[in-house]
């Protein structure tokens, strides 16, 4: 593995994106995953160095959310009366109104769309915005634990300073429907989506069947996988899908929704992967955009419900394969020692799951040939759009 | 559910004068199946893509002019059927299906008290109004719920998610089932993180499932 120029755009300023202090979104998370990036000696201020994030400009965030949503989270950080916010889809349970919660996101999208700077200006091959990935923001309302959308506006940033085409990649468990919505219509913006099927799950979308509209249609894609879907059945699809789309559609630049609560420990969905999932994907995600776009991605968090356990592990296995870097597999002991106090459970010791812990799932061959029917369904109906009608196909 | 909030408004009719090569073409234009056949701004009659396609001679004993010109010179009054179906606006979508099911047919006109035709109602148009009843409304997560067939008991399921906890229930649908058998009601509520309802609902003694109660759904397969 050779180094590529990375970025990890942190700034601990970014965990104030709190809800409130039981609340599963939360930051402690991040700080558990860059103090064990940290502790491995994978940040060097070398080729792997930590860029602070900026603040989004109101006209970054305008180009993806309406004026009327931006007013409302602005009156409502500000401590205006909460009647009427649940038409925003805020002061709800998953989404709560917080003191300061518009300029703390508007710093988390502007983490993001520093990542995109550093990308795009050739500062780095790669960068990873890890407090970013809020992919169920829409367009006018806050859900899921997301008020804007760091990735639109880095990718309507790209759109509007470089032109050219963007391809995002969401393999957090829940479909990001934000995303893809703001998007739907946009041939310029390819959306594909790998989650725990809909027909559980929240937010209960991305089916087959959702592939765009108008002069997008054919540029939003989503597999979604059977409830107890295991590595070996997700990662066949993630090799199998993720290059072909790549390389039929040719992007300038790839976006990576790294959320990682499909772990088989997160404790709100039912895959079942371990944390090999993500130190492939992020390889043959990394793999193919060197075939296709100059190396460029740059990567984001997401949902990641393992707080303790799982997080920090998966996330320093992306920054790893991100700035070309093997990451070692003993967890050091400062880091062990340092967070053991608080941790409510026993910390693993390695960055990799080892093979016995990963119980085996009764149904996995029905789970694992339905998976595969749908990554059929999908290659017929999406990828002669791709590609254009009957070419290569 | 009742039809005229399903049906497709204002469909291609055709007269009976009509020739056989516009029933096909309006089909392939149109991308339709079915057209009602109405005269004097009345109903008489249906006919299908498949019944040209049935009526026309054999393409191995007929040249393809001699077909050209059959479609061109019959009129659809010679293949149309005239004992249609038909079904009224305010009758429900179940009605009209199990109505499709028995006479084996694709597609059902909407008429008046007068026999004129308001819309057409499609298998689609049935397919889509059974989806959109077992999908979510908004962004939610789906649960079963396990409970005594017995009065008052969901009602008090829903007490404890909306009440005790706050959620909303964006759609609830309870099949039904044998007299005294446990009744599952799938329910979505309006959140990504239902493990605070599912605890409550437990805990006043409702057997949960998420994502399902079917055995084979639980765990992967553990019973």
């Amino acid at each position: 593995m050779s180094r590529v120029p990375c970025a990890l755009v942190w700034d601990p300023a970014v965990t104030g994106y709190k809800f409130r202090p039981d609340h599963p979104f939360n930051p402690r998370r991040l700080e558990l995953a860059v103090s064990l990036i940290e502790a491995l000696g994978l940040v060097d201020g070398g080729l792997a160095k930590t860029v602070a994030p900026r603040t989004a400009t109101e006209a970054e965030l305008l180009a993806v959310h309406s004026r009327e949503y931006l007013d409302a989270v602005r009156r409502f950080s500000g401590g205006a009366d909460k009647a009427g916010a649940g038409r925003w889809g805020l002061g709800t349970d998953d989404t709560p109104i917080f003191s300061g919660m518009h300029d703390i996101t508007a710093l988390v999208s502007g983490a993001t769309i520093r990542a995109a700077e550093l990308v795009m200006r050739g500062e780095v091959t790669r960068a990873f915005s890890i407090c970013g990935g809020l992919h169920h923001a829409h367009r006018d309302r806050a859900s899921g634990f997301c008020v804007y959308s760091d990735l639109a506006a880095a990718i309507a940033w790209i759109r509007r300073e470089h032109g050219g085409k963007v391809m995002y990649i969401d393999y957090d468990a829940h479909h990001g429907d934000g995303v893809q919505g703001i998007f739907y219509d946009d041939p310029d913006v390819l959306t594909l989506s790998l989650h725990e099927s809909g027909r559980y799950l929240f937010p209960g979308t991305g089916f087959v069947d959702e592939l765009g509209d108008g002069d997008g249609y054919g540029y939003s894609l989503n597999v979604p996988l059977e409830p107890f879907t295991e590595d070996d059945s997700w990662l066949d699809i993630h090799r199998k899908l993720i290059p072909e789309v790549m390389e039929a559609y040719r992007p300038d630049v790839v976006i990576l929704q790294s959320g990682c609560d499909g772990h088989a420990l997160d404790p709100l969905t039912h895959l079942r992967a371990s944390t090999k999932l993500y130190e492939e994907t992020t390889r043959i995600v990394c793999e193919a955009a060197d075939r296709v776009c100059g190396g460029r991605v740059i990567a984001t968090g997401g949902g990641g419900y393992a707080v303790w356990k799982v997080v920090p592990r998966a996330w320093t296995l992306v920054w790893g394969v991100l700035s070309g870097q093997e990451v070692p597999n003993r967890i050091p002991h400062e880091w062990l020692n340092r967070w053991q106090g608080e941790a409510p459970e026993m910390l693993p010791p390695h960055v990799r799951d080892a093979e016995e812990d990963h119980r085996p799932v009764p149904r996995r061959q029905e789970i694992e040939a339905t998976n595969r029917r749908t990554l059929e369904s999908l290659r017929r109906q999406a990828l002669p759009l791709i590609r254009g009608w009957g070419l290569g196909f | 559910m009742l039809v005229k909030k399903r049906m497709t408004h204002d469909p291609v009719v055709v007269s009976p004068r009509h020739s056989l090569a516009d029933a096909l073409r309006l089909t392939r234009e149109r991308r339709i199946r079915h057209l009602p056949v109405v005269d004097d701004g009345v109903l008489v009659g249906i006919v299908s893509d498949r019944d040209v396609r049935t009526a026309m001679p054999s393409t191995l004993t007929e040249p393809d002019a001699e077909r050209v010109a059959f479609l061109d010179r019959t009129p659809i009054s010679a293949v149309m059927r005239t004992d249609v179906d038909s079904i009224g606006p305010l009758d429900t979508v179940e009605d009209a299906a199990k109505l499709m099911r028995r006479r084996r047919i694709g597609a059902l006109p909407v008429v008046d008290a007068h026999g004129a035709v308001l819309g057409i109602l499609s298998e689609s148009d049935v397919l889509d109004a059974f989806v959109e009843i077992l999908g979510p409304a908004n962004a939610s997560s789906r649960l079963e719920i396990g409970m005594a067939d017995r009065a008052g008991e969901l009602a008090r399921a829903m007490r404890v998610i909306g009440e005790e906890l706050h959620v909303n229930v964006c759609s609830l649908m309870v099949p039904p089932g044998k007299p005294d058998e446990r009744r599952v009601a799938i329910v979505h509520v309006n959140t990504i993180d239902p493990r605070e309802t599912i605890a409550a609902l437990e805990a006043a003694g409702f057997e949960v499932g998420w994502p399902s109660l079917e055995s084979d759904l639980r765990q992967g397969g553990f019973a």
